[in-house]
């Protein structure tokens, strides 16, 4: 196989070629180098996708969109039509068949050499790839939720902090404009002091029943879906609906909260922290393969005196979205460039010079781009969307368990309660292991 | 004489003690039928056993003459019951009998209009208030607007003219909670499925006392409204409560829409509410979801070992209702170490039963990784030995913390 070659090196080998008579910047004028308006390839970001289903390819496509800035040289994936279709694109885009395939992420980690990998994965596989890309290196895109449970989440923290490489949650929502002011009109108080905030996410939709065993396709690999996760036989539940079993996610609640529950905290600066005391009731399907709760409804207390409600939308009064209620009125953000506030006035209000300005950022993927190159912090960091899931997967365990539960966000760990402290933990199916970082 | 007053004394006593221990039949029902444009019979039966069923009621079932009938002779004494449950559809009563029932709920008798009682006595103004909805008999707009929600979730109050009263074909729907804080809904999930009843639409009222609890989408493809009609909903009457619910067609043999345990909570719950203004019936732990319908075959809710007996046969591909109920009663028991323990013992138990699936067996440890204790480690560690079940034993006792 080729040698694959990626943006650093190339710096290395132009500035040794041009003998010390160029410095080659960061971006480099097109024309200067006579390519017919295009970006040299030495100025791209080389990347990877791990995972190139319906989210790894959305992500991939907006990448590509930041016009000869990206280069995708490997894909990954356990399926080969998806990694086909994929190829198919990439190879489009760079108007070349160089870009490599792999059904096994551990030959592409490898094998490859790049900048900057994007990652979206099913939840259970979370642990192990982030944890392994965050160690070889490589700057990371990846996809929320970061973790099943918590215990792979404080590794995936660790492994990313450890080796200093930039991190970009795909909480998208923090790039759009109406979230940023939103957040940046309650951090400076312009609905007084914040003393509760609700989140609304999806309700859960209709199972499927109980479907039988079926012959898995061709192109799957079905055990290296599975990876960690308990060995089930297949039955037809895989891409994209693996996110309403428990084995694999915790249903639209897990999978949202890095979006609005991301956001509530954005707003108010509870980014570093956790909630103190976590309350929560599920509504589980009666039947079915499908077992994630379709409805929730989660209270929990921060140390501040904050509450945090985080329900599925349909038991709240503004849906959707995230509203923070503070003494002087509240504001409500949701997608679709929704903002609202209880006086239209808190809206107009203009930010001044000595406030709190928020990271600002108008395209999530420009913008990793961007830290990739300048190694500052990307706007949606490791530690934020941890935090964020942390929520979620505490209100999951409340549910679980029928009780209040009691947790020190600095410690990171469940007060005086080891039998919920067990379900912080999903054991791994062997050979995997959680790497140690 | 002091010793026989201690004696009756402590009798008293025990009976009470004895009858704290099970619901109190509190309260007295009388199903008024016997005409009706749906099967009436079977429908008043399974009525009947519901409300028995909720421990709270003691059900009287009173059938009117035939159609055609002297319907003078029908004079039931409304006032000697708590409820009159509605399942009439049919010959115009007696205006004495009429005033009678007025008056009954005028001075705080409770009622549930049940299904298609929306479409008896029209012209009958009191009735009407009553029902809160009703329809068809040649109603028009002289009954009042049509009443609904409209998609983005708000009720509307429409006084287009036209005819009231529609209903669909027997078909699956999903009912959305519109009012989750009221007694009849608290603690009810917001959204579930409902099997195999005929929904009604277009019905007509005046919206002053009425309360709507719960909706359903009318699907255009069949002819329906494409709106989110009422299914569920509460009305005052001078003194007297209503609960009025459009669901539970009898379409048959399984008389599905009746067996539905989201129909009888409501139902059950709805006429606790009429009599007493108060819930106290506990949520059941088969409610139904927007995931799945939950139907109760015998109209009971599953006792835990008829869950356990249920799960001995798992196979992939079958119904895990059994395993979702105890699931339930799992996070029910709320960290109650000796329900937990009584639930663990009979889980190990099925752990150590041959017969037992060995499917079964692995939604089992997966239960038992995180709630279960010592008593069910050597259960677990024997089950390491068996090939197709050591993922799953691994996976429970390196949860548990044990090597």
């Amino acid at each position: 196989m080729k040698k694959t070659s990626t943006r650093r090196d190339f710096v290395l080998k132009s500035a040794s070629a041009l003998a010390g008579s160029f410095i080659v910047p960061y971006i480099v004028p097109a024309s200067s180098l006579g390519l017919g308006g295009q970006t040299p390839p030495g100025d791209r970001l080389v990347m990877g996708v791990i995972g190139t289903g319906s989210q790894g390819m959305s992500d991939m496509r907006d990448f590509m969109r930041l016009k000869d800035q990206v280069r995708f040289v490997a894909l990954c994936d356990v399926d080969a039509k998806r990694l086909a279709s994929a190829k198919d694109a990439v190879d489009k885009t760079n108007r070349s068949k160089d870009c490599r395939t792999y059904s096994d992420y551990r030959e592409f980690m490898e094998k490859e050499k790049l900048d900057a990998v994007l990652i979206a994965l099913p939840d259970h596989w979370h642990g192990i790839i982030y944890t392994e890309a965050a160690k070889k290196k490589w700057d990371v895109y990846g996809e929320k939720p970061i973790c099943r449970t918590i215990n792979d989440g404080k590794v995936i923290v660790k492994a990313v902090k450890d080796n200093g490489i930039i991190w970009q949650t795909g909480s998208w929502q923090r790039s759009q404009a109406n979230f940023r002011k939103g957040a940046e009109l309650v951090l400076n108080g312009r609905i007084g002091k914040v003393k509760y905030i609700e989140v609304g996410l999806p309700d859960g939709g209709r199972g499927i029943g109980t479907p039988p065993v079926q012959e898995v396709p061709e192109e799957l690999d079905w055990d290296m879906w599975l990876g960690p996760a308990l060995k089930v036989p297949y039955r037809g539940v895989c891409h994209w609906n693996w996110r309403w079993i428990l084995d694999y996610s915790g249903g639209q609640l897990t999978d949202w909260a890095g979006h609005h529950i991301d956001i509530a905290n954005w707003g108010t600066g509870l980014e570093y922290t956790g909630p103190v005391e976590i309350e929560g009731k599920g509504v589980y399907p009666v039947d079915g393969i499908y077992n994630a709760p379709v409805e929730y409804d989660i209270l929990c207390k921060y140390a501040n005196g904050i509450e945090m409600r985080v329900a599925n939308s349909s038991r709240l009064p503004k849906g959707m979205g995230t509203c923070w209620y503070g003494d002087l009125g509240w504001l409500h953000v949701d997608r679709g460039n929704r903002i609202s506030a209880s006086d239209p006035k808190i809206l107009q209000e203009e930010i001044g010079e000595n406030e709190i300005r928020l990271y600002k950022s108008d395209n999530h993927y420009q913008n990793f781009v961007d830290s990739v190159r300048s190694r500052k912090q990307a706007i949606a960091p490791i530690e934020p969307a941890y935090r964020a899931i942390s929520v979620g997967l505490l209100g999951e365990i409340s549910m679980t368990t029928g009780q209040k539960i009691k947790w020190d966000p600095d410690k990171e760990e469940i007060i005086d309660n080891p039998v919920a402290s067990r379900l912080l933990i999903r054991p791994y199916r062997k050979p995997w292991t959680l790497p140690t970082v | 004489m002091k010793r026989i007053i201690y004696f009756i004394t402590f009798a008293a006593l025990l009976i009470l003690i004895a009858a704290g221990c099970r619901k109190n039949v509190q309260y007295k029902a009388l199903i008024v039928t016997g005409q009706n444009t749906i099967d009436w019979q079977t429908s008043s039966t399974l009525l009947k056993q519901i409300l028995e069923e909720s421990g709270l009621f003691k059900a009287v079932i009173v059938n009117s003459p035939e159609s055609g009938g002297n319907m003078n002779s029908f004079d039931p004494e409304f006032g000697k019951y708590d409820l009159v449950v509605l399942n009439y559809s049919g010959d115009q009563w007696s205006e004495k009998t009429k005033q009678d029932f007025a008056g009954y709920v005028n001075n705080g008798g409770g009622v549930v209009v049940y299904h298609a009682a929306s479409s008896a006595f029209p012209g009958w103004k009191e009735y009407e208030e009553i029902c809160g909805l009703t329809g068809w008999g040649g109603r028009t707009e002289q009954t009042g607007p049509y009443i609904y929600y409209n998609r983005a979730g708000r009720m509307v109050v429409d006084s287009t003219p036209g005819t009231a009263g529609w209903s669909g074909k027997v078909r699956d729907f999903e009912i959305r909670m519109r009012n989750p804080e009221h007694p009849v809904a608290k603690g009810l999930s917001v959204r579930w499925m409902h099997p195999g009843d005929v929904q009604f639409a277009r019905l007509r009222g005046t919206p002053q006392n009425i309360e709507i609890l719960a909706t359903a989408f009318c699907d255009t493809t069949g002819g329906g409204t494409g709106r989110d009609e009422p299914v569920l909903m509460t009305i005052r009457y001078g003194k007297g409560r209503v609960f009025h619910t459009t669901l539970g067609f009898p379409s048959g043999e399984e008389n599905i829409a009746l067996k539905c345990a989201g129909f009888i909570t409501t139902l059950q719950r709805g006429a606790e509410w009429a009599v007493s203004g108060t819930v106290t019936q506990v949520v059941p732990p088969d409610f139904p979801s927007a995931a799945a319908v939950s139907v109760r075959t015998n109209l009971k809710i599953r006792t835990l070992d008829e869950n356990i007996e249920g799960l001995e046969n798992y196979e992939i591909g079958k119904s895990t209702r059994f395993y979702s109920g105890i699931q339930e009663e799992i996070r029910r028991a709320a960290g109650d170490k000796e329900k937990l323990l009584e639930i663990e013992k009979k889980l190990s138990g099925l752990l150590d039963k041959p017969s037992v699936t060995n499917e079964a067996k692995k939604l089992i440890l997966r239960e038992l990784s995180w709630f279960g204790t010592e008593l069910s480690v050597p259960s677990i560690k024997k089950l390491q030995s068996v090939p197709e079940l050591k993922d799953e034993a691994d996976f429970a006792l390196e949860r548990m913390g044990i090597n």
